[in-house]
């Protein structure tokens, strides 16, 4: 087997490492994520110009195609180096739905928007106050009247809602008996008549906006539909494999960070005469640590090599997600145990993180999620 | 245009160690771009956008800098194509080797407008090569320049001096040296990190140029210092004494 990365892959990291290094900005981080809970532009922009932020979109959208395995690494990486939580880099992941099932003229508002932004223009309204984990109860609808649309219902949790011109909104014919074939999918313009926010206090990733959005009788022209009408919940789980792969690689990214950084904490922090480093105990936390590491790499990494392989990656995506939202919690709650009362301070970044990290147990799919999905799909395998 | 960006390779800094007898351990440091090397590289990148044409790097040195990565790291920088001289009869050359070695290696490029080069190289830094190799050439060098412009067909050039800006007009073909405030070196992203594998590269040996040159150094060892305790000396307070006794302790580390 060969662990070893490829020299582009190696290049590509090391320019991030230099892009890193140049522009990354702690201070005005901490700034964006306790004051003004707004995204760090300025760097993201810093990626955008060195087309990070399009890294795995097709050549022929003004992307940089590249396998799954880098795309993992890359969000594990972006995480290690920053010590933060940045969507970015599943840019391609996000906009995918909107290349593979949009118009033409849906393509370029995302691709405009990507290009000027670095993110996508849109948040995901799929999850409403019935219907968190069970997303088959949603009763949002779109009804017809005069050659017009309306969309109606609620919807919560959506991030980014207060930034996006979009809302990425899915919709279900509740006339329809089969879940999967009642979704639509529709870009509804956030400041269309009807459009209303309210907004939800997150504990972490606050540099991001999470809002309660109603939706009452928006009306939208038949252009908006996304793709096929009724094929919604089909389209959006196109990728949601690879989803769920890089978003638990910012996790273990983070850990990775929080990881080194107590590493080298208990070298130098002394206490009873002698380093931390020194004492069995913490000896131990780094040796449990270094072990859900190597673990949470090897089963992101070895699943995005199956997925590039052409192999199902359905239980491999959910035993991965399952494992490296708990393990990347765990390093860094032991990274904060290690880092003592600091570490429980805004002072010290590992606290960032391990209220970011808090957020893969339940986003993408809860780990209770992933037990049904790969629980049954194992059990089925030996029948 | 055409432009050549002249490069040195030298051991990545960041994977060198001391041995315990204090001879530096090059064994884990793969080859680099030596960081000032790449401000030329840019501004090459840069010109060539503005006034179009073409920019080669041309770098010699010993074979170990035939190596498959660190021709996709220069080419990703924006450049062309790659000339590259690698043999190891090019070992450790000083700058005086290394300038007839460039001149050498430029009598196979077909023509050339501007040559740059960096302030200085990371590992050595005796700033002489961009000089040297104008002198062997022949044609105008200036060095210390901040900012480049191409006007006419004619250079021109900014010197960031102690109390001055000299700004001069110099005919092309011409030698530059660039500071390392001239520009700020791209990153490369993806996209230009797998065209760089696909960009002209061509390899030559030492036998290939016409090219001796005797070494006019000769480099007994190289050592990193001696690394010493701290003494924990403290001295508390700004008084005149405490000033008095701080600077005498300095003096004698000095």
């Amino acid at each position: 087997m060969d662990f070893g990365l490829s020299e582009e892959q190696e290049l590509l990291f090391e320019n991030l490492a230099d892009l890193v290094e140049r522009e990354w900005d702690e201070e005005a981080y901490n700034d964006c994520y306790y004051n003004k809970h707004c995204y760090p532009r300025d760097f993201i922009m810093k990626l955008q110009e060195a087309g990070f932020t399009m890294l795995g979109v097709p050549e022929e959208f003004g992307g940089t195609p590249v396998d799954t395995v880098t795309m993992v690494m890359f969000a594990k990486e972006l995480a290690r180096m920053t010590g933060a939580s940045l969507p970015c880099a599943s840019n391609a992941i996000s906009i995918d739905d909107i290349l593979s099932f949009g118009s033409p003229e849906q393509q370029r508002i995302v691709l405009d928007y990507v290009a000027q932004n670095g993110s996508a223009p849109f948040a995901l309204g799929f999850s409403e106050p019935q219907a968190g984990s069970d997303s088959s109860g949603i009763l949002t609808t779109a009804t017809r009247k005069d050659g017009k649309v309306y969309i109606s219902g609620h919807k919560t949790m959506v991030t980014d809602a207060d930034t996006s011109p979009y809302l990425l909104c899915i919709t279900k014919n509740l006339e329809e008996p089969v879940a999967f074939k009642a979704m639509s999918m529709w870009l509804v313009p956030m400041d269309a008549p009807g459009v209303r926010l309210e907004p939800l206090h997150k504990i972490g990733l606050r540099t991001s906006g999470f809002h309660e959005v109603y939706l009452e009788n928006v009306e939208l022209p038949e252009s908006s539909l996304l793709g096929v009408e009724g094929a919604g919940f089909m389209q959006l789980m196109k990728n949601f494999e690879i989803e769920r792969l890089m978003l638990v690689a910012i996790g273990v990214g983070m850990a990775e960070a929080a990881f080194e950084e107590v590493a080298r904490y208990a070298n130098y922090r002394e206490q009873f005469g002698k380093p931390l480093g020194q004492f069995q105990l913490i000896q131990e936390k780094i040796t449990d640590m270094a072990i859900k590491l190597e673990n949470m790499k090897n089963i992101i990494f070895k699943t995005a090599w199956e997925k590039d392989n052409g192999r199902s990656v359905q239980i491999g995506s959910a035993l991965a997600k399952r494992y490296c939202a708990m393990a990347s919690f765990e390093v860094l709650d032991e990274a904060m145990q290690i880092m003592g009362g600091m570490g429980y301070t805004e002072e010290s970044r590992i606290s960032r993180m391990w209220l970011d990290a808090r957020h893969l147990r339940i986003a993408g799919g809860t780990d209770e999620i992933m037990v049904h999905i790969a629980g049954r799909a194992i059990l089925k395998n030996y029948k | 245009m055409n432009v050549v960006a002249c490069v040195k390779v030298v051991p990545d800094d960041q994977d060198l160690t001391v041995s315990p007898d204090y001879t530096l351990d090059f064994d884990r440091a793969r080859p680099s771009i030596s960081t000032y090397d790449l401000n030329a590289v840019e501004e090459g990148v840069r010109l060539v956008e503005d006034n179009g044409g073409s920019l080669k790097v041309l770098t010699v040195g010993d074979s170990s800098i035939d190596d498959s990565k660190l021709k996709k790291n220069i080419l990703s920088r924006g450049a062309d194509d790659l000339l590259m001289v690698a043999d190891e009869d090019m070992k450790a050359m000083d700058a005086h080797q290394t300038a007839c070695a460039l001149k050498a290696a430029l009598a196979k490029i077909d023509s050339y407008d501007l040559i740059l080069c960096g302030d200085g190289s990371a590992d050595l830094y005796a700033q002489q090569v961009g000089a040297q190799l104008g002198q062997l050439l022949g044609i105008p060098v200036i060095n210390c320049v901040s900012k480049i412009t191409v006007e006419n067909g004619a250079v021109i050039a900014e010197r960031t001096l102690e109390h001055e800006v000299e700004i001069l007009e110099i005919p092309m073909p011409a030698v530059i040296s660039v500071t390392s405030d001239i520009n700020l070196p791209r990153i490369a992203g993806m996209k230009q990190i797998l065209a760089a594998g696909k960009k002209p590269a061509v390899v030559l040996r030492a036998t290939d140029l016409e090219y001796a040159a005797l070494a006019t150094i000769e480099v007994l060892e190289t050592l990193a210092p001696k690394e010493t305790d701290r003494k924990h000396i403290i001295i508390e307070g700004d008084s005149d004494e405490a000033i008095a006794a701080f600077i005498a302790n300095v003096a004698k580390v000095i």
